[in-house]
Parts: structure tokens; sequence; C-alpha cells
């Protein structure tokens, strides 16, 4: 009876909890040639491309009008295809005020023959005919630096090379536009040069380049105006293909355990001839900068402790960790076990444990309900940055642990995370020590993040009664009394040769 | 209601375990110890027991055990 009370609440949680995890997208895929209506301009659009870390991030500021007669509400985001798939994090504000949160974004549909695929958002109040809104769109683009060359001498500096339209891809008419690209360095040997406006273009600042601003007023939507630049990025490219994340609860013993795993790859220019040791260890001994991971720093929440470092042969000695002292960080520096290049792959664990009390709080609303807030991503915090092609966060809740909620914290600015229905939701039961009925598993997957989602925040309700916390040493009890109680009734059987 | 408000609502009641992080393997041992004692003094009284020596051994040897137990697998790093 127990195991379907829990199965049957989970389910009428997933169902109830629409307003947080919107519903999976019923309607039939839109056709190849679908066109949203030409209900929107853009009056100006501004566009940043930051290329410091190993990934793209956007920003655009886009001035847009209704055009139509009737109030819209539905304005929809065009990228090419082969980029849809790697955006991660999109997010789209109101740019007057952000601080009333994001817009609902959603996926749409789309058959997949199709050039061109759409997000749609959601405006929260339909724009009036002939009015304007600044809306500030920001997304990451994972894999989309290529090295240039693919392959390199072990000492050599590295480079990359970014493609992207002069033109930003949109479903409707733009008046003017421009993009700002911000490099990591001075040292930018190869861009594209154009003819889309009268001077110099682009027009160079120090490691900011600007393409246009261009009337394209005339120009039909969808229009793409290729431009590459090929600039100096002489670190790591980090990518970790997976990475699984474990938060365990535990209130009989006040801790929340955190386990990550990763499968790291390094996407930088490969090795042209083999590895050199002695190579290696001049670089390291003047500190040159390299395109190999060499280190990473890992700031742990105040207050962590008994940190480890393991992978596949076993725990791997080039660790250090500073605890926390008050308030302040702690600090994992770990090195892996041998510099990862371009090409190479590493996969490791980290464990960490913290006492409970500052992440678990009594809810005012029950005796028995429990209110977890967790980071959802933590991972190492490099100049060069991080991406993460998927992330599976599976939080453990004690066993017995019913109505489970959850949310994703919004602030004022971008957490980095995409909008609710780009996460898969699981909830399951994962049975380790001393488990009977195994413990309360939600598990969160959701790909293509980037550490700009570092800190994002996970908040999680659920009811535990004191029943539930009483099932472990109760079992072991009644486990124990079960031998004291045969053995006092085989003690008891008389089987003395004797009359009776 | 948001549940981040849930939680900033809750800001004056974190949770505090029953038994402190520090504590944990000194009342796990002293559990155990306790379990040990009374299994050996049931044990002792005789083959032919009585219920009562089920009663007064049995039952808080089985308790000490089951609450000795999960502290001590928590002192030891396996948090439950």
């Amino acid at each position: 009876m127990r195991p379907f009370a829990v199965v049957s609440a989970l389910c009428g949680l997933v169902l109830s909890s629409s307003s947080i995890v919107s519903a999976e997208p019923t309607a039939a895929p839109l056709s190849a040639n679908f066109k949203p209506h030409q209900v929107f301009k853009n009056v100006n659009l501004v566009r940043n491309t930051n290329l410091e870390k190993g990934y793209a991030r956007e920003t655009i500021n886009v001035v847009v009008e209704n055009v139509d007669k009737q109030p819209q509400s539905e304005y929809y985001l065009s990228f090419p295809s082969e980029l849809f798939d790697r955006i991660g994090g999109l997010e789209v504000r109101n740019k007057k005020e952000a601080e009333k949160g994001r817009f609902d974004v959603e996926a749409v549909e789309i058959d997949s023959s199709s050039d061109v695929r759409y997000f749609v958002a959601h405006l929260p109040e339909p724009l009036a005919p002939s009015s304007q809104i600044t809306l500030g769109i920001s997304y990451s683009l994972l894999n989309s630096l290529h090295p240039r060359p693919a392959a390199i001498e072990q000492s050599d500096r590295q480079f990359l090379t970014y493609s992207f339209s002069a033109y930003v891809p949109s479903a409707y008419q733009t008046v003017t536009q421009k993009t700002k690209l911000k490099f990591p360095s001075h040292n930018v040997p190869d861009y594209t040069t154009t003819d889309l406006k009268t001077g110099e273009d682009p027009e160079r600042q120090g490691s900011t380049y600007t393409y246009g601003p261009y009337n394209t007023g005339k120009v039909a939507p969808g229009t793409s105006y290729p431009i590459t630049v090929r600039y100096e990025f002489t670190k790591p490219v980090i990518t970790a293909s997976l990475l699984e994340r474990d938060l365990e609860v535990s209130h009989w013993g006040g801790n929340l355990a955190t386990e990550e795993r990763y499968w790291l790859r390094n996407n930088g220019s490969t090795l042209l001839n083999h590895f050199s040791r002695v190579d290696w260890t001049v670089a390291n001994y003047q500190q040159s900068p390299s395109s190999a991971i060499r280190e990473l720093k890992y700031p742990l929440k105040p207050g962590s402790v008994d940190p480890y470092f393991i992978d596949d042969i076993g725990n791997v000695s080039t660790s250090r960790y500073r605890p926390s002292k008050g308030n302040r960080e702690a600090n994992l520096d770990f090195k892996p076990r041998y510099p990862v290049f371009g090409g190479w792959n590493y996969s490791f664990r980290l464990g960490w444990n913290n006492d409970l009390a500052s992440f678990l709080r009594r809810s005012v609303s029950g005796a028995d309900s429990y209110v977890l807030k967790v980071p959802f991503l933590e991972g190492p915090k490099m100049p060069e940055g991080v991406q993460y092609e998927k992330v599976v966060v599976r939080v453990v809740l004690p066993e017995g642990a019913r109505n489970v909620q959850y949310e994703t914290v919004a602030g004022p600015s971008s957490n980095g995370l995409p909008s609710a229905d780009q996460f898969a939701v699981e909830f399951s039961s994962h049975k380790t020590f001393m488990d009977t009925l195994g413990r309360t598993t939600l598990t969160l997957s959701v790909e293509s993040l980037t550490d700009e989602a570092r800190d994002s925040q996970l908040v999680v309700t659920y009811d535990y009664t004191l029943f539930d916390a009483l099932r472990k040493p109760i079992t072991i009890t009644l486990g124990l009394f079960s031998v004291f109680a045969a053995i006092w009734v085989i003690g008891n059987i008389d089987v003395s040769i004797k009359k009776r | 209601m948001s549940l981040n408000q849930v939680w900033e609502a809750a800001s004056a009641s974190p949770y505090t375990p029953l038994i402190a992080k520090d504590s944990q393997f000194s009342v796990g041992f002293a559990l155990l110890l306790l379990a040990l004692i009374l299994t050996g003094l049931f044990g002792l009284s005789g083959i032919d027991r009585s219920f009562l020596s089920i009663a007064t051994f049995g039952v808080p040897a089985s308790l000490a055990f089951g609450f000795g137990a999960v502290y001590m697998i928590c002192a030891v790093g396996v948090y439950v």
C-alpha cells in the first residue's frame, strides 16, 4: 500500500505543478515553411558577442515595435537549425524592467528539415499597436568556437575561429543593427571585412570590434552575411560532455553530501606531435600559457569539509584544499592526473560534505514540511569558462519524503538557466545503505549549460514525518528483537526425555 | 507563493539534528556498547528465561542497537 501512496503522491505532484513545469507541447510540429507573421519590427538591434570564454555568449538588446493592428504578445526568435541545439541558458527579459523577471520562452516544434528553428517568447502583457518594448535576449552558444589550425605544437599559441552572420538572425524586419565582438586579447590575426556600410567595417577599438551599424530596412529577414573571425585563445576550451551531480540530504546525520562526476574534454587544438614531458615541465616552470587544462580551481561553499578527488584509478593526490575561515569560500584547487590537451578526455569525481543547517529549514506552513535550498550547479570557476553539454542534478531526499515540489530561483539578472520547459524531470526511488523503501529522488536534467549558471539555486520542498524518520532505527530494532524473541521461544521449547 | 518565498519565510527555523555531527560517534558508541552489555545479560539469564528477561534486556538492547547503528554509520561518514 505505502509504495503506491508514494507513487500516487508523486504523480499528483507532476500533474498539479504545471505552473512550475510546463506541459509538453502536444500540437503537431509546424511545417518546414513556417514563417511567423510579420507583426513586429525590430527598430534597433545591438548584439554583444563575448568571446572571452571557451564558448560564445551573446546578449541582444532590441527595440521591438508592434506594426500590426492588434495587440501582440508572441515574439518569435529565429536561429539557424544547426545552432538551435547548442543554445544554452536562453533568457528574454524586458530590458527596462529587468527585475520583473524573465518571460516564458518555449521551443517551437517544427519539421526537422527546416533550416530555421524558433523559440517563442510570451510577453506578459500584449504589446499595443505601434508601441515599443526593449527586449534583452541572452544565451550562450556551446561548441561554437573551432580551433584553427586544428593541430598545433605543444607549446604553440592556440587560435579559435567564430563564424556568424553580420545580419542578426531574426524572424522580423530589422531597421538598424550592429554587432559588437569582445575578444579575449588584441591578437586577432584574421577577420572578415565587409562593404555593407560606408567607411571601415569592422571598427576596431582595443579588443572590441564593431560590425555595423547597418541600415537593413530593405533586407529580408533571414538573410545572412557570413563573417568569420580568428583570434588567439591560448587557454583550454573546457567542455564537460556530462556532469552528474548528486545532493544527498541526511536528517539523521545533519549532513548535505555533494558528489559530482565529470566527463571532461578539451575542445582546443590537438597535438601535432607526441606529448613531450620535458616541454611540459619547462612550460610549467615558466608558467607560460598553454592550451592544456593544467589546474582547475573550485570555490566551495563556506563550511565544506571532507573533500575528495578521485578518478578511475583511485585517489588523485595533486589537489590542495584550503578550508574556509569564517564566512569566506573554501577553495579546492585540483590538477588532473595528466594535462588535458585538445581532444583529450578526463573523467573524475569530486565530493564534499556540508552541515545541513545552512541548506534546510522547517517550513512555517506545516510541522512536518521542510524547505531545502541548494546550488543547482557549482563547478570550477575558471577565467576561460566551462561549458556543460549535459547536466544531471539528482537530489536524494530522505526515505519517505513526499509531496516534493521544486523551483529554480530567478533573480533580477540572468541565472544562466533555461526556462522551466527545458528541464527533464524524473521522480524515482534510490536504495542505498539502511534503506527499506528507498529514498525519494528528484532528478533534473538539462542540456547546454555554461558556468554562467554557477550559483543558480534550486529550492525543494517536501513533507517528512517523525514516523518516516524513525523507520530506519525501528527496522533495525525489530530485526534484533526478532532474534531475541526467537532465542526466547527456542529456549523455552521443552525437548527433554521424561515422563509428562 | 513561490518556493523561494517559503524558504525566506522559514529563515527563523533552520534544521538542527537531534544529535550534532560532533557527538554522533560518542552517542553511537555508547548506545552500541549498551546494546552489547544488555545482550550479554540477556544471554546470561539462563536457557529457560522468562518473558521478563526479554522485557528488561531484549527490548532495551534492540532499541539501543537500532539507534546506535544509525548514529554510528553517520559518524563514520555514511550519512543515512
